[in-house]
């Protein structure tokens, strides 16, 4: 092997050795070892990366698109809180029984305002992209209080803990305004409000309702949720972010997409 | 321990630990009625406690050893016993949460202990715990070793370990308490992971500072995959986890990225933490142990450096492939697809390579189990590394994302490859590290050798078939052109390969508790081993112990 | 941003295959360098007897 390879090689000893040497210089210095090993890992990152930022492409325009009410962030924090995404994914494939099974495909639209997405990775239940106002208020009080009671082979815990638990509205202006910095176009004054919206959007007939539908428009649903008009639980916050999946935008409906495979 | 600490080196450890104090005082003060506020006491707490040992020693003796002449091995011995505890524990809840889904209501009626909040402690404990501390504590071991120099100073490697486990520990119990990013291994809060890159960095200059000192130009590859892990670990970690706190007196915080950007960073981490946590690091492991323990060379040292670069450039762009047929941008699946699939030629590398060193030596595998648990740790690896290029074809990824195959995936790679390898090196590394004869029982680590293979083929195999036939189901048709199946119907038929799972489960831990068990027995109730070399050597270490004839 | 991300993703897709290319190459020649086999054996041999101490 060897003696085939040498006079092959000869005619480039001259760059190689150069080479050789230069290589072995850096690897005897450790920190040149540090960064061929940045660069060789973060290029391929930074160009897989990187284009999807400057993209309008990738994420399709939907001018009805709507933010996400104080209450239904709530919502959203306590489904991270309790680790739901670790069953549940909100990510509907291009493929024909996932669009049968859940309905149109998730465009990348949809999930524009979601800091951090909750696509998911597994499926010990079913897909919650589309679950919006699939089921009663009622339904899913009763099913989160306890699964087994409405399906029996249902392996999920149950959140019976929830219906007691009042809902921190208090630092919701504060979590607004993080999501603003982050790039959700919430405006002063729905941040100013987000303490009163997130209780008006729990009570109907209040006051406080109307300024609900004032900001967040005549579409979004201001109901009991947890069917109980004492005070806002962290009940009310995760059903409603739960009748929310999927409803942000009529895009993906509008657009009629044709599945592959 | 303290005792081999200068007075100097005592008096800056204490002042560490004094400032750890006053951040948790801190954090408990401004965190009041939040998880955060909670973590302040665990920090403080933390804190104090290193703070009263040394305090109590501060005026001891210090009876110093000359350190020219031996390596410093303490830490490694921490970082092992710490490793095998959190296997325990994390493993433990691996049990757990696999008997919750075959048995719901085996849990207390209390919010921290539903499977969504338990099943980051399994997978962070086992990762990071588990595996983390293995990496640590082998990784100061081997510098050392291939440098022929001691580590500079000793209050970094401490600091780096049990900084480490700080972190750990505030993961696990914020997700117990509900703190939680979501994003799948980076799921701690902010001050966790600004802690984790002070740590990090620490552990990286005392690296870099320890390779300056060896003699010898060439580098020994095994440092070359645990740099990777380092470095690598560190960029992805800063970007993943980029975010803007919600406030500065609450644990939660809103991810810099959304969408498909998120997703993109999100698997772009993720995937590489099974890069270069599960698999750089440990590979450094197998090139250092296992050619030792079978006391031949590598195979082929050229291979091995070509292994580490293919391994290092293609992994990093594979991450997509977790986002195949979703709304990322199509060209990117595509990309992820193709590097995944070349990455099977280093992957594969590797493993050969590490079943070739055995070639010819296959007596000493048969007869000698520690050996054995990093042989079948190579096949493990080459197997899962063929899985997941498989996986990894659109198609193909079609039917098996969000099944439990990924589960059975993951589980082959993570008991199969990851927990032999690193149980392997345990059993090479004890006897000598604190000097025994031998392991108090070769008995026991065959009987977890065999434990905890059974364990993961059982695992393993319930999930391949498991995630298949639900994968089938989802996308089966009636005559009638209807879906066939509910998604319950699929549920229903995953029910005995989850009580087969939580079985394999079951003895893969018992194996890790056997294998706690014998490490403190030989710590404990084996002689010291009475240096007994055809040359002289002042080294506090000698070779293990290769088990005697039984 | 309708021709900054074309010419992003052009770029990554033809820089991408030659920096591939490149990289493999020079790692190949490197690893097989037919001078360098003595260094390399000596490192590969140079674990097996590394417990008597460190020099520094
Ligand atoms: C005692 C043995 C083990 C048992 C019983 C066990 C059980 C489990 C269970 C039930 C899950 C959740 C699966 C689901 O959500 O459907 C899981 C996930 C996971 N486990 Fe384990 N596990 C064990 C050992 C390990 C080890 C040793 C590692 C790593 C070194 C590991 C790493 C993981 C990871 C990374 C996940 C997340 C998988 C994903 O999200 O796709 N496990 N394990
Ligand atoms: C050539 C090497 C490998 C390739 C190409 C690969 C590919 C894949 C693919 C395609 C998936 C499924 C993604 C999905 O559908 O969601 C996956 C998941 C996973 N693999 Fe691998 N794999 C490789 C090696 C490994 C090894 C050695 C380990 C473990 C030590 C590992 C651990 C995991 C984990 C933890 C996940 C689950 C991620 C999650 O969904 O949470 N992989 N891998």
């Amino acid at each position: 092997m060897k003696t085939f390879l040498k006079p092959l090689l000869k005619p480039f000893a001259a760059f190689f050795e150069g080479h050789a040497k230069a290589h072995y210089r850096l690897e005897r210095h450790s920190l040149g070892l540090t960064a061929a090993i940045i660069v060789a890992a973060g290029i391929g990152g930074f160009i897989e990366i990187a284009p999807l930022f400057t993209i309008d492409e990738t994420v399709e325009a939907a001018p009805d698109m709507r933010l996400y009410t104080p209450l239904e962030q709530a919502g959203r924090d306590i489904y991270i809180r309790e680790g739901c995404y670790a069953c549940h994914s909100q990510m509907i494939r291009a493929l024909r029984d996932e669009v049968e099974r859940y309905g149109p495909y998730s465009l990348a639209a949809e999930s524009q305002y979601d800091h951090p997405m909750l696509w998911g990775s597994k499926r010990t239940g079913p897909d919650l992209a589309r679950l919006g106002e699939k089921y009663s208020d009622d339904w899913h009080v009763r099913h989160l209080v306890d699964p087994r009671a409405l399906v029996p082979e249902s392996v999920m815990p149950h959140y019976a803990f929830l219906l007691d638990a009042g809902l921190d509205v208090e630092s919701l202006p504060d979590r607004l305004a993080a999501l603003r910095a982050v790039g959700v176009p919430y405006s002063d004054e729905m941040i100013a409000s987000a303490s009163a919206d997130a209780i008006g959007q729990a009570l109907p007939d209040t006051d406080r309702a109307d300024g609900v539908f004032d900001r967040y428009g005549e579409e979004t649903a201001v109901r009991l949720f947890d069917g109980s008009a004492d005070r806002v639980s962290e009940m009310d916050a995760l059903v409603a972010y739960l009748q929310v999946l999927g409803r942000l935008t009529d895009l993906p409906a509008q657009i009629q997409p044709v599945p592959e495979g | 321990m303290i005792s081999s600490l200068t007075q100097a080196e005592r008096g800056a450890a204490m002042l560490i630990t004094l400032a750890g104090m006053v951040a948790g005082l801190a954090m408990a003060a401004a965190g009041q009625g939040d998880p955060m506020g909670a973590h302040g006491w665990i920090v403080l707490l933390f804190f104090a406690l290193f703070f009263g040992l040394l305090a109590r020693a501060a005026y001891g003796s210090d009876e110093l050893e000359d350190r020219s002449l031996a390596y410093y091995d303490d830490p490694t011995k921490v970082g092992i016993l710490l490793s095998l505890a959190w296997a325990v524990i994390a493993m433990g809840m691996g049990v757990w949460v696999a008997a919750q889904l075959a048995w719901p209501d085996l849990r207390f009626d209390a919010a921290w202990s539903g499977f969504g909040r338990l099943r980051p402690v399994h997978t962070s404990g086992v990762i990071f715990g588990f595996g983390g501390n293995a990496l640590i504590a082998t990784s100061f071991h081997i510098m050392q070793r291939t440098s022929r120099a001691r580590m500079p100073g000793q209050v970094a490697p401490w600091f780096v370990l049990f900084g480490f486990n700080l972190f750990c520990l505030i993961a696990a119990s914020g997700y117990l308490m509900g703190v939680t990013q979501s994003k799948e291994y980076a799921e701690p809060e902010w001050y966790a992971d600004i802690w984790l890159v002070v740590v990090w960095v620490v552990y990286f200059t005392l690296y870099i500072r320890t390779l300056a000192r060896r003699r010898e130009p060439h580098i020994y590859v095994a440092n070359w995959y645990y740099l990777a892990f380092i470095l690598v670990v560190a960029v992805l970690h800063i970007v993943n986890n980029l975010a803007v706190p919600a406030s500065w007196t609450g644990a939660k915080s809103y991810s810099a990225f959304s969408g498909v950007q998120d997703a993109m960073t999100q698997w772009w981490y993720g995937h590489n933490a099974v890069a270069f946590f599960l698999t750089s690091g440990f590979l450094g492991m197998l090139y250092y142990f296992l050619p030792k323990r079978a006391e031949r060379p590598i195979y082929s040292y050229r291979l091995s450096i070509l292994s580490f670069w293919g391994i290092t450039f293609f992994y990093i762009w594979a991450g997509s492939h977790h986002l195949h047929y979703t709304a990322l941008p199509h060209w990117v699946q595509t990309l992820g697809m193709t590097f995944s699939v070349m990455l099977l030629v280093p992957s594969w590398a590797s493993a050969g390579n590490a079943l070739m060193t055995l070639n010819g030596a296959w007596h000493k595998v048969r007869d000698d189990a520690t050996l054995r648990f990093m042989m079948v740790a190579a096949v493990f690896y080459g197997l899962s590394t063929f899985e997941g290029s498989f996986m990894a074809i659109r198609p193909v990824n079609g039917l098996s994302h969000y099944t439990e195959w990924t589960i059975g995936h993951v589980h082959a790679g993570a008991m199969g490859w990851v927990a032999l390898i690193t149980f392997g090196s345990i059993y090479a590394l004890v006897p000598g590290l604190w000097r025994r004869e031998t392991m108090y029982s070769w008995k026991a680590v065959e009987w977890h050798f065999w434990i905890a293979l059974a364990g993961t083929v059982i695992y393993v195999f319930a999930m391949w078939n498991s995630g298949i036939i639900q994968g089938l189901m989802w996308r089966t048709y009636g005559e009638s052109g209807t879906l066939r199946y509910s998604f319950t119907d699929s549920l229903v038929a995953m029910h005995p390969y989850y009580v087969a799972r939580a079985f394999g489960g079951l003895l893969f831990v018992t194996g890790a508790i056997i294998g706690a068990w014998n490490v403190v027995m030989t710590i404990r109730h084996v002689p010291r081993q009475v240096p007994e070399r055809d040359h002289p050597t002042t080294s506090e270490t000698m070779e293990p112990a290769l088990p005697a004839a039984e | 941003m309708e021709i900054s991300h074309e010419l992003f993703v052009g770029f990554s897709k033809s820089f991408g295959l030659f920096y591939l290319i490149a990289l493999s190459v020079g790692i190949t020649l490197y690893a097989f360098w037919p001078s360098l086999g003595g260094r390399f054996d000596k490192a590969a041999k140079s674990i097996l007897d590394d417990e008597d101490g460190p020099c520094r």
